[in-house]
């Protein structure tokens, strides 16, 4: 859901479909990231805010247990610095936390104006 | 007696006789056909051999139904016939994860237009692009690149896409790098990679490495976009599962 909503948000921002596959990626392995390696009970809360050009992607976590602390291995920033302008994962006063921004870089929707 | 005619006299005997001699005569004078059909679907994830086997079933089912009385050449009843088999395999048999058909069948379209129209436009489309050369919504869109996340990921033995006589995908991918050793020694992260497939290896090596874009990669690797975006998807979720099972999350 959290990707389908973000890859359509995407779209609508005319980003490329390079850029949308990445952001599809990014938002699993930081859903990952929030979840941790054996997953949580809980719900994950996701806020979606579009800017010309850009979008970012907020997700908040809502567990029910106490947490390990949240962190990204080594892969996972690897692989996230790859994929999108800026992302964030940490552990915040209401619950673990990631955010993420992926901005348009290619020339598509101009081209499309 | 001319090559068409002494064909539609063996079709009237074996329909007469239904020997089997007949038949195999049929079969065996029209495999061309039925190889040159499945290698014109041999760039969809699926082995060449396995796509000659179903093409071959299909031309066997052909030459059992074939009507020598129709004004029809037998070459063309066989094409649609071989190329519905086809069609049928690779809709039931590429799906890990049963999608509805109108989404198989829409991903398999846009896994062929997502390169055709990059290449048109020089850039990765966009995604109300690709809905308008699909002809469905953006949304159809969005939820056919969801569900081809199910889609099986292509054999090392399959031919490469560019010429179907080309060398397998697997002899062109997992050369060694210097670049990739020195990153993978710099960040430890060796060991995970090397759980990796050498393609695996290489395409991720590609896009978080060497930071190229997928359809770069695609076409430097001389293989479809969605293919590169199969095993990249793949590869992470493989990646994460190592995490997992070593059941730590390092720190920097």
């Amino acid at each position: 859901m959290a990707r389908v909503t973000a890859a359509g948000l995407a779209g609508r921002l005319g980003f490329s479909y390079d850029e949308v596959e990445d952001l599809r990626l990014a938002i699993d392995e930081l859903c990952f990231g929030l979840t941790g390696p054996t997953g949580r009970h809980g719900t994950v809360e996701l806020r979606y805010l579009m800017d010309e050009g850009s979008l970012v992607v907020e997700g908040l976590g809502h567990f029910l247990e106490d947490l390990a602390p949240i962190m990204l291995t080594e892969m996972s920033r690897v692989i996230l610095s790859a994929l999108v302008d800026e992302h964030d994962l940490a552990s915040g006063p209401d619950g673990p936390l990631f955010r993420l921004i992926k901005r348009r870089h290619s020339n598509a929707a101009l081209a499309g104006d | 007696m001319t090559e068409r005619e002494s064909l539609k006299e063996t079709f009237a005997a074996y329909a007469r006789t239904g020997d089997i001699v007949l038949r195999d005569q049929l079969v065996a004078s029209h495999m061309g056909l039925a190889a040159y059909l499945a290698r014109r679907f041999a760039n969809r994830g699926q082995p060449l051999e396995d796509l000659t086997q179903v093409a071959a079933l299909g031309l066997l089912k052909a030459v059992d139904r074939f009507d020598p009385g129709l004004q029809v050449e037998f070459s063309t009843y066989a094409t649609t016939t071989i190329v519905g088999e086809l069609k049928r395999y690779l809709r039931d048999k590429g799906w890990a994860v049963r999608a509805p058909r109108r989404m198989q069948e829409l991903y398999l379209n846009l896994s062929q237009v997502v390169d055709g129209l990059g290449q048109e436009l020089g850039r990765s489309p966009t995604i109300p692009e690709l809905a308008a050369e699909v002809e469905a919504s953006e949304e159809e869109v969005l939820e056919a690149l969801e569900a081809g996340q199910a889609y099986r990921f292509a054999s090392l033995d399959a031919p490469a896409p560019n010429g179907g006589d080309g060398e397998p995908v697997a002899e062109s991918l997992g050369k060694e790098d210097e670049g990739l050793v020195r990153a993978e020694q710099r960040a430890t992260l060796a060991p995970l990679l090397d759980q990796l497939t050498d393609r695996q290896r290489e395409i991720v090596h590609l896009r978080f490495f060497r930071g190229l874009t997928q359809s770069e990669i695609a076409h430097s690797l001389g293989i479809s976009q969605m293919q590169v975006s199969r095993l990249l998807a793949r590869s992470v979720a493989q990646l994460r599962a190592s995490a997992k099972d070593s059941g730590s999350q390092e720190d920097a």
